[in-house]
């Protein structure tokens, strides 16, 4: 269950809208912000909030590259496999990673941290090869600077 | 140094306040409009500059403003696309970032000339710092009395609300955002009718490119010619903000007139080629264009030019590859990006897509055909008869692959590899 | 009319048709997965494109989005369209698994079709095909979804066109899915049209899954029997049992689609338990024997206590032949009856609502469709005729009002205003809303009828506000329409609606008025009966000692679960003619085994008043499944068809009667006037729209309904259930899960004063028994009312008719025993 509090203020943010639906996004995300996650609950819990049918949450829910329908790790990695990355990196991104992190693309480390996603073209090609963590752009990126990104969220989660 | 417009406020790593916004001259036209109550008058000086949507397709902006009937109902909605997920193309969020009240300004005149009652701002989930330094001006805006009831005390109430997708490059598809603002699943949706006529909600709905809006508050401060003669070519209206991206010194964004040679903004503005590289090949316009071979190195970069040559300017967002890139693992790339991004409406783009993938893959894999080339070249002719633009899109680097290198791909057929694996 | 040519042929079609539509007209069928009458055109699929040679855009074109213009010349065999078409085939099938063999679609399906007419049968894909997992749909359909071609028909149906929320389509790209958020059994009454409307094979019907391809199958057309819309159905039979229903196409009555009620509930024809040989005395015996016997004995009663202690009672569910052979027989023998009904206040409701039905005022379902406003009255359309909702769903979808006045909790796949009222209030609803649409008296023009009487002072001012306000909407409307049921209303009910919706016409508009009926055949019951002919008068007679032997013919007796009408026991003689195993059949002297519309057809007259056809499907007899005990069909040779003895009902009551009827529906135009045309002409395929009289129902002179005592007096409303309830196809098997548990409901405020909450155990005690059934509380029921599910678990004919008035002192609360 969303805590009452924000609960209230995503109803209060409903409310305001000329359109519930048209906040469906938001509610997602806000929902995957708490849960970490888009659980089944939480569609649930959107189409309450929102008069919509699961679904319908889902239906949307299962469209959008950010919204996660299975449990993530604390830090979602999105990496850019898009040409201009592709072509800038000595090898792919996202072999790299996967080799760091021990996981193939999709999957969580053991410990919970990380997941790692590839993706489209993340808009940085001015700074390819480039990366998002938790939305955070990365970028351009060498196997040492990957290093030391990695490091530095291991010691904060 | 050619003459900065939409980049006047650009600093490296600094976003523009209202003071700097205004001090260039900011929201001196918005005023002005208001006070003459001239919604006419913008949507003609539009008209007259010939300002062409930057967000692809190439489309007046001036002619879209107009098709809004003066009787048609209320509300009425102008959307901002600043949805950018075209691959190599990040022009936006650079001029999100550089200027915001630009863009705000262009939103509000577009609202103004259509008198709608709400501007939307639909932007990509990576752009999250763009999105909250959007929201963080508007309230700004709203304060120093842009936004709001009685906007200057013109009566003209107007709001700009920033909407987050979800992430999907379809997303940026008119009808599809239209459709993605509902809360609806993002696929698009044939014309008629019209956004203009029945769009969000099913009423009036106007669409543009953050690009396009940034040019608006310029066209109606300096008049319609002043735009036209900051062409280099007479077909061209304008400046053009050139995203170049892949084998230069300085990829990055740079504000050039339209019309500005290719050789020019990669030798003069991104620095050249890197070190050891030539030039073989350019997509002139992000992912949906078609490769642009080195003859046609000095061609006008605008929109007329790059039509003649059988090629589109798209968003201007130039990816450069050099003699040692392979062009069919580029389009590989491509595809792959295209498969995954399709919305899975129609045929030919949810599954024709993969197919050409896959030959494609067996290609540079070392495992091609030759029999693979005639059918590659009939199915991207075929993706044309998609349901919407996002096929075609994905048909045109493909369409010049097979018409201008075809014998890099045969290469690849004949050794039974890739040949430029060896090269890197 | 716009004029064009396709494939070198001239055609004109209205402005706005599609090309694909045009070409229908000449009989070209272009290929289309996506495209469907029923659900418009999408373009998703891209199959159906053709060559534009002339006309605003030449080239390649989808003939399914593309309007018709003047002068335009398309071309469907044109090399490059050809080529096109082909490669989306190809596309299509690189993920298709090509489990032809085992898949139940194989032999009808639109995707295996166009692949071989479109020449594509190489695999020229070099990757990996995807696949998905299946849900479990329930035990109707089938999930296969590998074979989907991602057509977004079944979306578009189920959520579009039929309302239901839980089928959609998630993710994206190649990977869209269709099926529900969780597995589970699909919610809608309609979720069988999934397999109807899915090119290729990823719905499919369960219960008959593996059973046979097309071309195995007997098919024919059918007219489903299940209640009285009487849609148009295929049936397919396949070693003497009947395998699957679809819907077939009617463009007046049921569209393209039909109920699940309707396709699933045929089990009874194939039940092991059906009657195939004759009995007598509880001894089997050939089938003639029996009938003899069974002449023998009733001819002794006629003759030791007069004609008059013989009654013969039948049902609306006998085909019309049957109905007139019962009732021939009845006039030869002068016999009592023909008992068609249960009650005499259904039998009035309904034959009012014959004499009623003007054939100016009658509607098509196709024609309700066009209404702009409907009332709804006494109807449950969901549970009564599940096709209606639909018809008013689309009515609604183009912008219709659609109100309810009934005391049941009705429930709609669309948004609709409901006023919960009791069955006293009904008539009174009508006549207020009536007087709104009239709108203020004018000289000369005939008011609506019973306007003497003031408004009801025990019906809620806001509730008549209400009505008025419709009535004034209705007065705006284009095409008002009055849908009435006649189940749980008297006849003054359906004499009100149908004068309402007469004046509503006179004002110019073509409004209309559609029926309800209990029964396939209860408009040609109501022809062939008067109002003495219902069980409920029998009974009397029968208790009384006057009546000594009944005749039931394929009759359903109002019986508490699978018990005996009690008024039954004491006859001397019971003759039953069926193909149901019921209890009368069970408790029968002598049973002679009738056959089913599955193997002798026949005429249902439907609630608009058209007679259509069923046609037989197969000549009957045990299936092969149970002949050869679940294994291979036994290895010994005879002609006779095993269990294939029973003789149609119409030749053993011609039997019984001593005469032979050569043409069947020759002999009915004697029978009533409105039949005539069946004696001169041959029988249209299409069926029939009677000519029916157009005078106006006498309903001036109503008397004032006598009012409810408010919390001393409760109206008893007998509910029926879209499963379960109906005679036929409660007793499908594959039906049983999607049962309602079935309840006794009252009104949140009743249940607060009555002491009852939900789940309690609740006793009613009425004339006909009790009836005892678990308790449910809503505010959706009208106060003052309490319903009763038509279920077999509760004794339900206790309250000997659809709505009876009863007191609260006779609801109780069973106390729950002590625990010790
Ligand atoms: C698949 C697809 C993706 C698109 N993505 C974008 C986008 O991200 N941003 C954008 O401005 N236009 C995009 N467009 C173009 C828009 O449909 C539309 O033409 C444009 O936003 C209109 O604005 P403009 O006239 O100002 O350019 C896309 C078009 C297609 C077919
Ligand atoms: S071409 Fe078809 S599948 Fe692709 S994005 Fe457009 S509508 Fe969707
Ligand atoms: S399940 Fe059937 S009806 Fe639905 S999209 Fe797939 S092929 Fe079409
Ligand atoms: S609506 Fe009635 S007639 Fe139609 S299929 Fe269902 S039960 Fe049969
Ligand atoms: S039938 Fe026309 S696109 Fe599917």
């Amino acid at each position: 269950m969303l805590p009452k509090t924000r609960k209230k203020a995503l109803q209060k943010e409903i409310a305001a809208a000329e359109h519930a639906r048209e906040l469906v996004v938001d509610v997602l995300m806000a929902l995957q912000a708490h849960y970490g996650h888009v659980t089944d609950e939480a569609v649930f819990e959107a189409a309450d909030l929102l008069g919509m049918t699961p679904m319908e949450i889902e239906e949307v829910a299962t469209f959008y590259t950010f919204i996660y329908r299975r449990p993530v790790g604390k830090y979602v990695i999105h990496v850019c496999d898009s040409v201009i990355c592709w072509m800038e990196s000595e090898r792919p991104l996202l072999e790299v990673l996967c080799e760091k992190l021990g996981i193939a693309p999709g999957e969580t480390t053991a410990d919970g941290l990380f997941t790692l996603l590839p993706v489209c073209c993340i808009g940085y090609c001015d700074r390819a090869p480039a990366m998002l963590i938790n939305r955070k752009a990365y970028g351009p990126l060498t196997e040492n600077k990957i290093d030391r990104i990695l490091t530095g969220l291991r010691q904060e989660g | 140094m050619y003459p900065q417009v939409l980049f006047q406020n650009r600093q490296p790593d600094r976003t523009a306040t209202i003071k700097t916004y205004r001090a260039g001259g900011g929201y001196r036209a918005l005023a002005d409009v208001l006070q003459q109550n001239a919604a006419a008058r913008v949507r003609q000086v539009l008209l007259d500059a010939a300002l062409l949507g930057r967000g692809g397709a190439a489309f007046p902006a001036g002619v879209k403003l107009s098709t809004v009937a003066e009787d048609a109902p209320y509300p009425r909605y102008v959307v901002c696309n600043a949805d950018e997920m075209e691959p190599g193309t990040f022009k936006d969020r650079v001029l999100i970032f550089a200027d915001p009240h630009q863009l705000i300004e262009g939103l509000i005149l577009a609202g103004f000339a259509v008198h709608a009652e709400t501007g939307i701002i639909f932007i990509r989930p990576e752009y999250e710092g763009a999105a909250a330094i959007l929201e963080r001006e508007v309230r700004v805006a709203e304060k120093a009395g842009y936004l709001g009831k009685d906007i200057l005390g013109s009566g003209f109430d107007y709001r700009i609300v920033v909407h987050r997708s979800g992430g999907r490059y379809i997303c940026g598809e008119v009808t599809a955002q239209i459709n993605a603002l509902q809360g609806k699943r993002p696929n698009p949706l044939q014309p008629p009718p019209y956004p203009t006529e029945k769009g969000l909600w099913q009423k009036p709905t106007v669409l543009q490119n953050v690009e396009t809006l940034c040019c608006m508050p310029h066209i109606v401060a300096k008049g319609a010619d002043w735009f036209k003669n900051l062409s280099l070519t007479p077909s061209g209206a304008g400046t053009k903000i050139f995203g170049i991206s892949g084998r230069v010194q300085q990829p990055g964004c740079y504000e050039l007139p339209m019309g500005v040679p290719l050789s020019e903004i990669i030798e003069d503005h991104a620095g050249g080629m890197i070190p050891g590289s030539e030039f073989k090949a350019c997509l002139p316009g992000g992912a949906s264009t078609g490769f642009l071979p080195a003859r046609h190195y000095h061609i006008p970069m605008d929109f007329e030019a790059l039509k003649k040559a059988g090629n589109r300017l798209g968003t201007g967002a130039i990816m450069v590859f050099d003699h040692k890139t392979c062009l069919v693992g580029v389009t590989l790339n491509l595809m792959e990006f295209f498969a995954r991004e399709s919305c899975g409406w129609c045929t030919p783009c949810r599954e024709g897509l993969p197919f050409i993938r896959e030959l494609l893959y067996e290609i540079e894999s070392g495992r091609g055909k030759p029999e693979y080339v005639p059918m590659l070249q009939e199915m991207s002719r075929h993706l044309w008869h998609a349901y919407c633009a996002f096929a075609p899109g994905a048909a045109a680097p493909l369409a010049s692959l097979l018409d201008e290198f075809e014998d890099e791909i045969q290469d690849h057929i004949k050794r039974k590899a890739c040949p430029f694996s060896a090269l890197t | 009319m716009l004029k064009l040519t396709i494939d070198n042929q001239p055609v004109a079609v209205p402005a706005g048709t599609k090309v694909i539509a045009a070409a229908e007209k000449l009989g070209i069928m272009i290929p289309r997965f996506c495209y469907h009458p029923a659900l418009g055109s999408v373009g998703a699929c891209r199959v159906c494109a053709v060559s534009v040679l002339k006309g605003p855009r030449t080239g390649i074109q989808m003939s399914c989005m593309l309007d018709v213009e003047d002068g335009m010349v398309v071309a469907t065999g044109d090399p490059a369209a050809v080529a096109f078409r082909r490669q989306v085939i190809e596309w299509l099938m690189a993920n298709h698994p090509h489990d032809c063999p085992v898949c139940d679609e194989g032999g009808h399906c639109l995707l295996q079709d166009l692949t071989v007419s479109g020449g594509h049968g190489r695999r020229r894909f070099p990757g990996k095909k995807r696949t998905h997992r299946d849900q479990q749909l329930g035990p109707l359909i089938q999930h296969e979804m590998n074979r989907c071609i991602q057509c977004y028909r079944c979306v578009r149906f189920y959520r579009e066109f039929a309302g239901y929320p839980d089928l959609g389509v998630t993710g994206i790209a190649a990977r869209v899915y269709f099926g529900r958020f969780r597995e589970g059994t699909l919610e809608s009454p309609f979720a069988g049209n999934l397999i109807d409307i899915c090119p290729t094979g990823v719905f499919t019907d369960k219960p008959s899954r593996y059973k046979g391809r097309r071309w195995d199958f007997q098919r024919s057309p059918s007219i489903c029997i299940h209640c009285s819309l009487g849609c148009h159905t295929t049936v397919s039979a396949r070693y003497r049992e009947i395998v699957r229903i679809e819907a077939r196409f009617s463009p007046t009555v049921n569209g393209h689609f039909i109920c699940d009620r309707g396709r699933y509930g045929f089990a009874y024809a194939n039940a092991p338990e059906r009657p195939r040989q004759g009995r007598i005395d509880g001894e089997t015996q050939p089938v003639s024997t029996a009938l003899d016997a069974a002449l023998e004995r009733l001819t002794t009663v006629s003759r030791t206590h007069g004609p008059d202690a013989v009654a013969c009672i039948g049902s609306a569910r006998s085909s019309l032949e049957t109905l007139g052979a019962l009732k021939r027989l009845c006039e030869r023998r002068s016999w009592r009856g023909p008992f068609l009904w249960p009650d005499a206040q259904t039998a009035r409701a309904v034959q009012t609502a014959a004499a009623c039905l003007a054939p100016e005022l009658r509607l098509s379902m196709k024609e309700l469709e066009d209404a702009d406003f409907i009332l709804v009255v006494g109807a449950d359309p969901v549970n009564e005729a599940p096709m209606l909702a639909l018809a008013l769903r689309q009515a609604q979808r183009q912008g219709a009002t659609i109100a309810v006045c009934d005391p049941r909790p009705v429930a709609l796949p669309f948004a609709f205003e409901h006023l919960a009222l009791a069955p006293p209030f009904l008539a009174d609803a009508i006549r207020i809303f009536a007087r709104a649409a009239a709108g203020p008296p004018q000289a000369g023009v005939r008011a609506s009828g019973g306007d003497a009487h003031p408004p009801d002072p025990n019906m809620p001012p806001a509730v008549q506000a209400r009505l008025a306000a419709m009535g004034a909407t209705a007065r705006t409307c284009r095409r008002p329409v009055i849908v009435c049921g006649t189940q749980i209303v008297n006849s003054r009910t359906v004499a009100r609606a149908a004068d309402t919706a007469r004046m509503l016409k006179s004002a110019d508009k073509p409004a209309g008025l559609f029926f309800v009926l209990p029964g396939a055949n209860a408009f040609a019951a109501a022809l062939l009966s008067d109002e003495n002919g219902a069980f409920n008068t029998l009974q009397a007679g029968i208790a009384d000692g006057h009546v000594k032997a009944v005749l039931a013919v394929e009759s359903d007796l109002p019986a508490a679960g699978e018990g005996l009408a009690p008024a039954l026991k004491s006859l001397d003689l019971l003759v039953v003619c069926d193909y149901l195993n019921t209890a009368a059949a069970r408790a029968a002297d002598i049973l002679v085994p009738t056959r089913s519309v599955f193997e002798e057809g026949g005429i249902f007259i439907n609630q608009t008043g058209c007679a259509q056809r069923a046609a037989p499907v197969h000549v009957g007899g045990t299936p092969v499944a149970q002949t050869g005990g679940g294994d291979h069909p036994p290895r010994t040779f005879e002609r006779s068809i095993p269990g294939a003895e029973a003789l149609s009902a119409v030749q053993a009551l011609d039997r019984l009667a001593g005469t032979e009827t050569a043409d069947p529906p020759a002999a009915l135009a004697d029978l009533h006037p409105v039949l005539a045309p069946f004696a001169s002409r041959k029988w249209p395929d299409e069926g029939q729209l009677l000519d029916l009289s157009s005078e106006a129902a006498p309903s001036a002179d109503w008397p004032p309904e006598e009012p409810p005592a408010a919390g001393k007096t409760f109206e008893l409303v007998v509910r029926e259930r879209t499963f379960g309830s109906e005679a036929l196809s409660q007793r499908a098997d594959c039906l049983r899960p999607l049962e309602k548990a079935p309840r006794i409901l009252v009104h949140s405020d009743d249940a607060a004063r009555l002491g009852i909450a939900a789940g309690d155990r609740v006793a009613l005690t009425c004339a006909g028994g009790v009836i005892e059934g678990t308790a449910d509380v809503r505010n959706t029921v009208a106060a003052g009312v309490v319903i009763v599910d038509r279920h077999r678990e509760l004794n339900w004919p206790a309250a000997g008719a659809g709505w009876v008035r009863i007191e609260a002192k006779q609801i109780h609360k069973i106390e729950k025993e002590r625990e010790r």
